[in-house]
């Protein structure tokens, strides 16, 4: 690959993303995952830990936007690809001479940099109602942290979204994975509350990394150790899910061009 | 009598049929995954959310309060997508032009999803007896399956009034959403009233679920029917009034959807 491609590729990821964005500006369905519900929870767990004092505000801040994260992975990234199906797009998209993985790519991207709002308002709420402003134990390594965040959710995106058109049985359950990951990622509790066979279940999903890396920077300061495993498992689990998403869209590809099936709902 | 009878077999059909139709695009898994599964996730995250807050004892108070909350997935919901289903698949204009009865029509809508409501939260209770060793034993089976039955029919007349939004809105599905994430946090599953400030508590005055929340809590602790009824009398009138106001509406829309010729506008 010669860097003319490469600018190419981030031409078309950059306008992938402007699209992406412009098109869930407008829809309802986006905003309330990345707007209202976060916002819902946040004020629930802020009335319900506010006896365990203010260091539990960014606890809550923090673990509301995971929930909007989460919500916008599953919701908006996760049908990236089926979304093209529904307009009658995606055969257009996969003729185009630009990977579809770089288009999903911008669109994924744009979608989880848009649900760090959820955060930015919860942090807001907890200013406006409940008049206490969070902050940060460690700004540098928090910001840290949300890099890798932002970068862990995209490629959780890029592997759940040619599951959900490859299987639709598996997107049929779309609904039932959104409280699940909440739950096992520890968003807004630790995930030793659980019973301990679902540690592993934990373990494999970059979100309780992240969760774990932006709790621990923020609140929860325990020693760069912890947060240098949870970056370390971040990267890891990335580079897993890239991998298992590059031989997915390979499948993908292969189904479009020889069983012709790719409108097939 | 004859008419009876035709509005009566009218309310059965509406109600059978709306229900098929809503749920003609589903698996098994996807039904299982919506009614089961998705409610129970829903019921462990603020289950372990409610004991990291307030300690293990309290697990009762969510696990009641949740399965009670399940109700409103098929009140609210299912009563709204029977409703603009119609809409949706473009048969609003064949509904609006017979001379069926409208109140029978509407009302129809909701039945399948009462008994849905009720199933749900018969499945919540369950789970919580199993998962987090819900204590049925002093409760009084007669008075739960009233409070269930109170929940379910006030939750499905906000669904009626929210079904008639569908009928002028494509962003009915954002309405829905919010209402049944307002309902988790002031109908009182997940917080006790006491602890809200008093906008809070007036919201939750309003709403169905409330009483029938704290009734179940009551009952399930040991209390008696007759200390739950007057709550249970008000729960009742709250659907009721949702219930006539979505009729209303119904009635309104219809009258001015015919005048602005916009039956099947998007």
């Amino acid at each position: 690959m010669n860097l003319k491609t490469l600018r190419d590729y981030g031409r078309v990821i950059f306008y992938a993303a402007e699209m992406a964005l412009r098109s869930n500006l407008t829809d309802s369905f986006v905003l309330f995952g990345i707007l209202v519900q976060p916002i819902i929870i946040a004020l629930l767990a802020f009335w319900m830990l506010g006896d365990r004092g203010g260091e539990y505000i960014i606890f809550v801040v923090i673990g509301s936007g995971m929930t909007g994260l989460w919500t916008s992975c599953l919701f908006i990234s996760g049908n990236s690809i089926t979304q093209e199906r529904w307009t009658g797009t995606l055969e257009l998209m996969v003729s185009t001479p630009t990977p579809v993985s770089v288009i999903v790519i911008g669109k994924i991207l744009s979608n989880v940099l848009q649900s760090l709002a959820s955060m930015v308002l919860s942090y807001t709420l907890a200013i406006v109602i409940f008049g206490y402003v969070p902050t940060i134990n460690q700004p540098v390594l928090f910001t840290i942290s949300l890099l890798l965040t932002i970068l862990s959710y995209a490629c959780f995106g890029l592997l759940i979204s040619p599951v959900f058109v490859l299987n639709p049985d598996v997107q049929r359950l779309q609904n039932g994975l959104e409280f699940p990951v909440y739950v096992l990622c520890g968003f807004m509790f630790p995930i030793a509350l659980l019973p301990g066979w679902t540690t592993p279940l934990s373990y494999i999903l970059s979100p309780y990394w992240a969760a774990r890396a932006l709790h621990a920077t923020s609140s929860q300061w325990n020693g760069l150790g912890e947060v240098a495993l949870s970056w370390a498992a971040m990267v890891a689990l990335s580079l897993i899910y890239l991998m298992l998403s590059s031989l997915l869209f390979k499948r993908l590809l292969r189904r479009a061009r020889l069983d012709a099936t790719l409108n097939i709902q | 009598m004859k008419k009876f009878i035709l509005n009566l077999r009218l309310f059965w059909e509406g109600a059978l049929l709306s229900y098929i139709a809503l749920f003609h695009w589903l698996r098994p898994a996807q039904y299982l995954a919506t009614m089961i599964w998705g409610p129970l996730a829903s019921m462990l995250f603020f289950v372990f959310l409610g004991t990291y807050a307030t300690g293990s004892d309290s697990a009762s108070f969510y696990v009641i309060g949740n399965a009670l909350q399940t109700i409103a997935l098929s009140g609210i919901f299912g009563v709204t997508m029977s409703i603009g289903g119609d809409r949706w698949s473009g048969t609003l204009p064949y509904l609006f032009g017979a001379p069926a009865n409208r109140f029978m029509m509407f009302t129809g809508r909701a039945l399948m999803h009462l008994l849905n409501g009720v199933l749900g939260a018969i499945i919540g209770l369950t789970w919580g007896v199993l998962l987090f060793g819900l204590d049925l034993g002093r409760a009084n089976p007669l008075a739960l399956t009233l409070i269930i039955l109170v929940a379910t029919f006030s939750t499905s007349g906000m669904g009626l009034l929210m079904g008639c939004l569908s009928l002028i809105t494509r962003n009915v599905m954002f309405v829905n959403n919010t209402v049944f994430f307002l309902l988790l946090v002031f109908s009182g599953a997940n917080i006790e009233l006491s602890r809200m400030p008093a906008w809070g508590q007036a919201i939750s005055q309003v709403l169905p679920l409330t009483r029938s929340i704290a009734s179940a809590r009551r009952v399930i602790a040991g209390g008696s029917l007759s200390s739950v009824v007057p709550l249970l009398l008000v729960e009742f009138m709250i659907g009721m009034s949702y219930l006539l106001a979505g009729y209303l509406l119904f009635r309104w829309f219809e009258f001015q959807a015919k005048r602005r010729d916009t039956l099947e506008a998007m």
